[in-house]
């Protein structure tokens, strides 16, 4: 019950994040958000940072770029942007630090399978991605050039698609096995 | 030839996965590493090959501490890269050419060394049995072919050490056969991980136990691991179970 309540507030929070336009709201929301988080502050405001850091580069400096040759670029919507994505990813790890997600959606069957789907699958994906990564610096002995970068990754990609498919029909089959979707 | 002087490793936000291991392999050595599930085996083998780099004392080749910095000096990065090898457990993670004999050649070009490469890379796939697929693309194969080839390739390189993650794990009984007599028969260093008490002897002379507090426990003949009970409790290498109020020690054959 604790953990649904939490589900509810984390979704009402995420809600009205994205409504508030004010810079000071938000960096009062994210100043509250860390100070629930006690001493883990620091941590959780470091990985929100590492985790939007390419995603929000390439958007703000898009967004420059265009506004910028249009004549319409305002640093006050690029400190919005970037302080309320932070908020909002910040939010996440707290939540995600605090409370168990299969009993926060254990109220609805689909819920939970899209949830246990989702992370089987990020746990499988982290370590062979570690795998790939690795494997292809034990074998590099030069810099290599973009072409095998590109064949790499290209490789990589295709690996991941096939272990996707693969685990997802297992991870079902496992559910189903389990009674998960019997009536 | 390699050297471990206590080496710790910690993963971030994690249990240690190595502690304080210290070890020493010498040139022509056949060594076998065993330990449980999760004892730290493949984190030891990523430390040797100059992948992650240990939080708490020294590795050392030769006399050279491997170090980040040490792996940024592009002649020496070079050497090591070719003179310590590393079989990956899961060989798919290796390959990304388009073709077997690419894969094979791969290493060899970054060499610049283009000699007689088409004679060299014929001759490793001849020596592992993959001759028959030089023009297929790798992805396609078996697993243990897959194994195969990036064995080619990283032989083809004629390394001095090379180190093996479960070489044995995602093989059947007659590719495994094959691989325990192809292993004996190189002259190269090498380092071979198993969690298969029975099959360590057939992996190297020397047997090293990493236990699940991840120290290393044990360093010698296998003759003398197999008469201590004790130690092969404690790493989780053999089960003591009851049956019928008896109690029994034993190690089940794998084949």
């Amino acid at each position: 019950m604790r953990a649904r309540i939490a589900l509810l507030a984390y979704l009402a929070a995420i809600v009205l994040a994205t409504m508030v336009h004010e810079v000071g709201f938000l960096a009062l929301g994210l100043g509250l958000v860390l100070a629930l988080a006690g001493r883990d502050w620091l941590r959780i405001l470091r990985r929100a940072c590492v985790a939007i850091l390419l995603f929000n580069v390439v958007v703000t400096l898009s967004y420059a770029v265009i506004a910028g040759l249009q004549g319409t670029f305002s640093i006050g919507f690029v400190v919005l942007v970037n302080l309320r994505v932070l908020l909002l990813t910040s939010l996440t790890f707290l939540f995600v630090s605090r409370v168990n997600p299969f009993e926060a959606l254990a109220f609805s069957r689909s819920l939970t399978y899209l949830f246990t789907l989702a992370y089987s699958q990020s746990m499988a994906f982290k370590q062979a991605l570690e795998n790939f990564r690795l494997a292809f610096k034990s074998r590099r002995i030069e810099q290599v050039g973009l072409r095998d970068r590109y064949r790499h990754s290209a490789r990589m990609g295709v690996h991941f698609l096939d272990k996707a498919v693969h685990q997802a029909t297992e991870i079902t089959q496992v559910m189903r096995s389990r009674g998960f979707f019997d009536a | 030839m390699l050297e471990l002087e206590g080496v710790s490793y910690r993963y971030p936000e994690s249990d240690p996965a190595l502690k304080g291991i210290s070890l020493r392999i010498e040139e022509g050595e056949k060594v076998v590493l065993l330990g449980s599930n999760g004892s730290g085996k493949t984190t030891l083998l990523r430390i040797l090959n100059g992948l992650i780099f240990p939080q708490e004392g020294v590795y050392r080749y030769g006399s050279d501490p491997v170090t980040e910095r040490r792996l940024k000096d592009r002649s020496w990065s070079r050497r090591f890269r070719k003179e310590v090898v590393l079989l990956f457990q899961h060989p798919e993670a290796m390959l990304f050419n388009p073709t077997v004999r690419d894969e094979i050649a791969y290493g060899l070009r970054q060499l610049g060394d283009e000699g007689d490469l088409d004679g060299t890379v014929r001759r490793w796939a001849v020596r592992l049995g993959v001759e028959a697929h030089l023009t297929r693309p790798p992805f396609q194969l078996s697993g243990g072919e897959k194994q195969k080839v990036c064995l080619a390739a990283l032989l083809a390189l004629e390394p001095r050490v090379l180190l093996l993650d479960e070489p044995t794990a995602n093989l059947d009984p007659r590719s495994t056969g094959w691989l325990v007599d192809f292993l004996h028969e190189l002259s190269v260093t090498s380092l071979a991980t198993t969690h298969n008490l029975s099959l360590a002897g057939e992996l190297g002379d020397r047997v090293l136990v990493l236990s699940e507090g991840h120290e290393l426990i044990f360093d010698g003949r296998m003759e003398d691991l197999l008469g201590d009970e004790e130690k092969l409790l404690a790493a989780n290498l053999v089960h003591r179970h009851g049956r019928a109020g008896e109690r029994r020690f034993h190690v089940h054959d794998w084949s």
